[in-house]
C-alpha cells in the first residue's frame, strides 16, 4: 500500500523492456523521451543566447512529445494483458506523463518563466525510472480489486507528481529568493515567477499531496484487509514501504497543521525547504521500493503467482499501480 | 514620392518649446481634419508625447510638400510664429525621416531607451490618422515598417527589459519578482520626496490601490496622499502603518535611520513574516541595513539600486549596436520596397508588351490546330506562360537588384527605350 512497486523477476523486465518496446505506431519510450530532452536542451539555451522562434520550437516539441507520450499509454492501455496501465512501469510513464502536461500548460501561459529547467529533468528521471528500474508486468484481471487498486496507485501517483512539483516551485522559489536577497539582477534566459506566486503554489502542492497520500493510504489499508480476509496474507505495518509512507503522510500533515495554525510557519523559504524535504523522503520511498526486498513486494509477486484461492472478491490482488 | 517628418524632441527642444508644440488627443483630431482640408494629396502622421511631437507628411505625387509648409502647419495650428519655435525643429526627408520613425517606435530614441510606452503612442498615432482617412500607402507602409522593426528589436534584444531608472528597476527587476499582483497589497510612503512620487507611479501602473503616507509634516502628507488617493497618518503610526504595509518606499530627510533593528524586530513580531518590499530611497539610509538579514525582507538601498542600474545600462548598451543594426536592416529593406515601388508602372508595361504578342501567337497556333483538346491547350498555354516568365525574370531582379540604392531612373529609362515602352 506504499509508493514503491510490484516487483516481476529479473527474466521479466529483461525480456520486456519498456524502452524498446515499439509499439503500433511505432512510437516508442525514446521518442517523447528525446523530445523532451530537446525541449530541456532548449530551455537551457535561453542561459546562452536569445531566439525569437525557440519559444515555439519548444512548445512544438513539448506537445509532439505530449502526444507521442499519450499514444504510447494509449497503446499499452490496449494492449494489456492484465489491468490496463497497472504496472510499476505504466505507473511512472503516467505520473511523467502528468508532470509533462503541466509543464505544456504552465509554459505555454507563462513564456518567458524557465519551468522546464525545473520540471522537465523530473519528467526525464521518471521515464529513466519506468523505463530501466520497474517492474514492466501488469496486474492480472481480477475485477473485485480493481476499484480499490486504482484508487490506491492514482492517488498515490498523484501525490507523487504534488510532491514533485512542490520541489519545482521550492527550488525556484529558493533560487528567486537568493536572488533577490543578493540584489542581482534577473539572470537572462532564467526568468522566474513572482516570490508570491511560488509560494501559493508550493503550498497548494504540498495540500494536494497530503489528500491524495491520505486517500491512498486509506485504500491500501482496504485493499490489506481484503488480502487478509481471503488467504489470511496480511502486508504488516513495520514493512519499510509502508512505514516510509506513513512517515510520509505523518510529516506532510504535522508540517501542514502547523503552517495552518502557526502564521509564521507559512512564509516562503519554510514552506520552499519542507517541500524540498518532502521531494528528498519521496525519493528514499521510491528507492525502497526499487531495491529492498520488503514484505509489500512479496505479497505482490506471491499474488501474482498463486492462483486465488476464494471468489474474485475476497483474493485479488492490489489490483492498481504501485503501493 | 515624398516622405518628410518635422518636429521637435526632447533632444533639441526643452520641455517649454515641447508642450506649446504638444497636441492633445482632440487637437491632434482637429490637426488631422484641417490637414485634410489644406492638403488634401498628402498623407499625414501626427505623433505627440510628452518627450515629442513628429508630424509624418508623404505624397506619392510631387505636390507642395515641403518642410516649411509643414513647418507653417505646425505653428500655424498652434498659434505660434517661426521665431517661437523655429530654432528647436529638424527635419529628416526621405530615408532619414523612415529611419527617424523606426528609431523612435524601436524607443532608441526615447529619453529612456527601452521604454515600452513609446510603441504603443507611435500605434495610437497612426490608429488616429487611420480613422480620420489621413493615412494612405506611403504612411501605411512607413508606420506597419516601424512596427515592425520594433518588435524585431524588442524580440532580438535585451534593450527594452533593461530597466535604468532607479524606481523603474525597483518595480520591475525586484518588487514584480516578489509580489504577482499588486492589487491587493498596501503601500507605505514614509517622507514625500520626488523619488517616492515617480516611484509610487511606477507601482500605480502595477496597479498597487492602497497608498498610505507618513511624513513629519502632516500637511505634506495629506497633500500627497490626496494626489494619489490615499491616506495620511501620523509619524507616531509609523510602526502600526510598517505593520501592516508589504510595500514601503521611504525617502526622509533623517540624518540617521528612522526604523532600526530592533523597532524593526517589534514591527516583525506583528507583520507574521509576510514579506515586505523595502526601498529605502533616503541618504543616509532611513532603514537600518541589517534588517535586510531578517527572513521574508526584502531591503533595497538606493547603492543597490545604481549598481542595479549601471548593470542595466551597460547591458543595455552592449545591445544597442544590434539594435541599430536592425533598424539599419529594416530601413534598408523598406526603401529598396520603395524604390521598387516606382518600378511599378515600368514592370506593368513591360509585362503588357509580352502578354499581347504571347495571346496573339497562342491563337494563332490554336487556330492552326483545331484538334486540340482543352487539357493540350491548357498545357500550351501555361508553356507559353513559363516562357513569358522566364524571359521577363532577369530585366526584374535587375530592377529590383537596382531598387536597393534607389530609384532606378537609369534601368528604368533603358527598358522603356529598349522595348519601346509607351504610357
Amino acid at each position: 500500500m506504499v509508493l514503491s512497486a510490484p516487483v516481476a523477476s529479473s527474466a521479466t523486465i529483461l525480456t520486456l523492456p519498456l524502452a524498446s518496446s515499439l509499439r503500433m505506431s511505432g512510437i516508442s519510450i525514446t521518442c517523447f523521451a528525446a523530445s523532451y530532452s530537446v525541449v530541456l536542451l532548449l530551455e537551457i539555451s535561453r542561459l546562452l543566447f536569445r531566439s525569437g522562434i525557440r519559444g515555439a520550437i519548444m512548445l512544438g516539441f513539448a506537445a509532439a512529445g505530449l502526444l507521442a507520450h499519450t499514444i504510447f499509454l494509449v497503446e499499452r492501455a490496449v494492449s494489456a494483458s492484465g489491468y490496463p496501465l497497472s504496472s510499476e512501469q505504466d505507473w511512472y510513464v503516467v505520473a511523467a506523463w502528468v508532470l509533462a502536461a503541466l509543464y505544456l500548460y504552465l509554459t505555454a501561459y507563462h513564456r518567458d518563466n524557465a519551468f522546464g529547467v525545473f520540471l522537465l529533468p523530473l519528467v526525464l528521471g521518471l521515464v529513466a525510472a519506468g523505463a530501466w528500474l520497474a517492474d514492466p508486468t501488469p496486474f492480472t484481471r481480477r475485477p473485485a480489486l480493481l476499484v480499490w487498486g486504482v484508487v490506491h496507485g492514482t492517488s498515490l501517483m498523484l501525490a507523487t507528481v504534488a510532491i514533485f512539483v512542490g520541489f519545482a516551485a521550492g527550488l525556484m522559489y529558493l533560487a528567486q529568493d537568493r536572488r533577490l536577497k543578493k540584489k542581482l539582477p534577473p539572470l537572462r534566459g532564467l526568468r522566474l515567477p513572482s516570490l508570491e506566486w511560488l509560494r501559493k503554489a508550493n503550498s497548494r502542492a504540498v495540500g494536494v499531496a497530503l489528500i491524495f497520500l491520505g486517500i491512498g493510504i486509506l485504500a491500501g489499508v482496504v485493499l490489506n484487509m481484503i488480502y487478509s480476509r481471503s488467504d489470511g496474507t496480511q502486508l504488516d505495518w513495520t514493512d519499510p514501504v509502508v512505514l516510509a509512507t506513513l512517515f510520509m503522510f505523518c510529516w506532510l500533515t504535522i508540517s501542514g497543521g502547523v503552517s495552518a495554525l502557526y502564521k509564521p510557519a507559512r512564509e516562503g523559504r519554510k514552506v520552499a525547504f519542507l517541500t524540498v524535504l518532502s521531494f528528498i523522503f519521496l525519493i528514499c520511498l521510491l528507492a525502497i521500493g526499487f531495491f529492498f526486498d520488503t514484505e509489500h513486494r512479496k505479497l505482490k509477486v506471491e499474488h501474482e503467482t498463486s492462483p486465488p484461492v476464494l471468489s474474485s472478491s475476497a483474493m485479488d490482488d492490489e489490483g492498481g499501480t504501485p503501493r | 514620392m515624398k516622405l518628410q517628418v518635422v518636429g521637435v524632441s526632447h533632444h533639441n527642444a526643452p520641455i517649454s518649446v515641447r508642450e506649446r508644440l504638444a497636441f492633445t488627443n482632440g487637437q491632434a483630431r482637429a490637426a488631422i481634419g484641417q490637414w485634410r482640408e489644406e492638403l488634401s494629396d498628402c498623407e499625414m502622421v501626427l505623433l505627440s508625447t510628452c518627450n515629442r511631437t513628429e508630424l509624418y507628411a508623404a505624397a506619392e505625387t510631387e505636390v507642395n510638400l515641403t518642410p516649411e509648409r509643414i513647418t507653417e502647419f505646425l505653428i500655424g495650428f498652434h498659434d505660434l510664429t517661426r521665431d517661437d519655435i523655429g530654432k528647436h525643429l529638424f527635419t529628416y526627408d526621405g530615408e532619414e525621416a523612415i529611419r527617424h520613425l523606426f528609431t523612435v517606435a524601436s524607443s532608441l530614441d526615447s529619453m529612456v531607451v527601452g521604454e515600452a510606452q513609446i510603441l504603443s503612442q507611435v500605434k495610437q498615432a497612426y490608429q488616429l490618422a487611420t480613422e480620420e482617412q489621413a493615412t494612405g500607402p506611403l504612411t501605411h507602409a512607413a508606420f506597419q515598417g516601424a512596427i515592425k522593426a520594433a518588435r524585431r528589436v524588442a524580440g532580438e534584444t535585451t534593450v527594452h527589459q533593461r530597466r535604468v531608472s532607479i524606481p523603474s528597476v525597483a518595480v520591475a527587476d525586484f518588487a514584480r519578482q516578489i509580489f504577482e499582483r499588486f492589487e491587493d497589497k498596501t503601500t507605505l510612503v514614509i517622507g514625500a520626496g520626488e523619488m517616492a512620487e515617480e516611484t509610487i507611479r511606477y507601482l500605480r501602473d502595477e496597479g498597487v490601490r492602497q497608498i498610505t503616507v507618513v511624513n513629519r509634516s502632516r500637511e505634506r502628507a495629506i497633500e500627497l496622499a490626496d494626489r494619489w488617493q490615499g491616506q495620511a497618518l501620523d509619524w507616531g503610526q509609523l510602526e502600526s502603518a510598517l505593520a501592516e504595509a508589504d510595500l514601503v518606499v521611504s525617502t526622509t530627510g533623517a540624518d540617521e535611520p528612522i526604523v532600526t533593528s530592533e523597532c524593526f524586530g517589534r514591527i516583525e513580531a506583528v507583520r507574521g513574516q509576510r514579506p515586505l518590499f523595502v526601498l529605502d530611497l533616503a541618504v543616509p539610509r532611513d532603514f537600518d541595513p541589517e534588517i535586510a538579514n531578517r527572513p521574508e525582507v526584502y531591503l533595497y538601498s538606493i547603492d543597490d539600486l545604481s549598481a542595479a542600474c549601471t548593470r542595466n545600462r551597460m547591458a543595455r548598451d552592449k545591445q544597442l549596436p544590434s539594435a541599430h543594426k536592425i533598424i539599419e536592416q529594416e530601413t534598408e529593406r523598406f526603401m529598396a520596397d520603395l524604390h521598387h515601388r516606382a518600378t511599378g508602372p515600368v514592370i506593368r508595361r513591360l509585362r503588357q508588351g509580352w502578354q499581347k504578342p504571347k495571346e496573339e501567337e497562342l491563337e494563332r497556333l490554336f487556330n492552326k490546330l483545331p484538334d486540340l483538346n482543352d487539357l493540350e491547350r491548357d498545357e500550351i498555354r501555361q508553356a507559353f506562360d513559363r516562357l513569358v516568365n522566364k524571359l521577363l525574370h532577369p530585366p526584374l531582379e535587375s530592377l529590383r537588384d537596382e531598387s536597393r540604392h534607389g530609384i532606378p531612373s537609369a534601368l528604368m529609362e533603358a527598358l522603356s527605350r529598349l522595348f519601346q515602352l509607351k504610357d
